[in-house]
């Protein structure tokens, strides 16, 4: 990533593309299992536990573990907080295709 | 602020995408195949000219099974898609178009057999239009903006065939056969197959 000061403000914990993925596919769908998140984010079983682990422990989403068809289920929601990085994060990312067009324009 | 740099624009750029394509997986069932709709299109029209031919309109043998064989087609079409586009076969986005669907459906298998029953048959081209309209409408809120139009006009054609039942199999061709043809040929340019 590039040295700009749009850049280096960015929120680093969803900045990473599976962490990013889980809070956009939620955005979308308000309530995910893990298995839908797993298929839709085309990730491992490790890899997902470990960055929602990290959503979660920042506040950005929350789990419910219970069970369906005396199977275990976790599901995912994305908090306000989360829905709040999120906006955030998508308006820094305009911000920075903004200041691009505006520099060409100003050559 | 400092500007960006090409670096930053073509992260950005690539991350919105990548925003974009996560939700839409997420939420919507994308890959409906135009090729397999243009499938089951020709399976309606075969069956309209076999009850032409046989001049015995909306007749059960024909149409049950060719609704039935449809059901088989359209699914390998659609995973076939779905895997040339790497894309989830069964998530929540599926399973959401299969349930709002199915009430419609079910609606239209428990009309027919009333209606079939009661010797009502020139009501059923008619039935089928308007009820799998209603269906495709539904699913298509969920799906690619396509799929809502088909289930419209499929909706208008069974208005047309419940008032006119006299006109049910030309226009049990056209919705079947040829509203099924068209809209994929469309997906099939538009889309991608």
């Amino acid at each position: 990533m590039a040295d700009s000061t749009t850049t280096e403000t960015l929120d680093r914990l969803i900045h990473e593309r599976i962490r990013l993925g889980i809070v956009s596919a939620l955005a979308a769908e308000e309530r995910m299992s893990f298995a839908d998140l797993k298929q839709v984010l085309r990730t491992s079983d490790g890899n997902l536990s470990v960055h929602a682990r990290k959503l979660e422990e920042a506040g950005y989403i929350k789990v419910s573990k219970g069970f369906e068809d005396r199977k275990p289920k976790t599901e995912y929601r994305l908090t306000t907080k989360g829905r709040r990085a999120l906006e955030t994060y998508l308006a820094q990312m305009e911000a920075i295709l903004s200041e691009a067009r505006d520099a060409l324009e100003r050559t | 602020m400092s500007i960006p740099t090409h670096e930053d624009q073509r992260d950005a750029k690539e991350t919105l995408a990548f925003i974009r394509r996560t939700m839409e997986s997420a939420s919507t069932y994308t890959a409906v195949s135009g090729w397999g709709l243009v499938a089951v299109g020709t399976v309606g029209l075969v069956a309209a000219w076999l009850a032409w031919s046989g001049n015995l309109g909306a007749d059960l043998r024909i149409w049950i099974p060719a609704a039935l064989l449809s059901v088989p087609i359209a699914t390998a079409f659609n995973v076939t898609k779905a895997r040339r586009l790497e894309v989830p076969i069964w998530t929540g986005a599926i399973r959401k178009v299969v349930w709002v669907m199915a009430p419609t459906l079910v609606a239209g298998g428990l009309l027919t057999i009333a209606l079939a029953e009661q010797g009502t048959t020139g009501l059923l081209p008619g039935t089928w239009l308007a009820l799998y309209g209603a269906g495709v409408t539904a699913g298509g809120t969920i799906s690619v903006r396509a799929i809502r139009g088909m289930g419209v006009l499929f909706l208008i054609l069974g208005a047309v065939a419940l008032l006119r039942p006299e006109w049910g199999l030309p226009l049990l061709a056209l919705g079947f056969g040829g509203l099924h043809v068209a809209i994929g040929l469309d997906i099939v340019l538009r889309h991608g197959g």
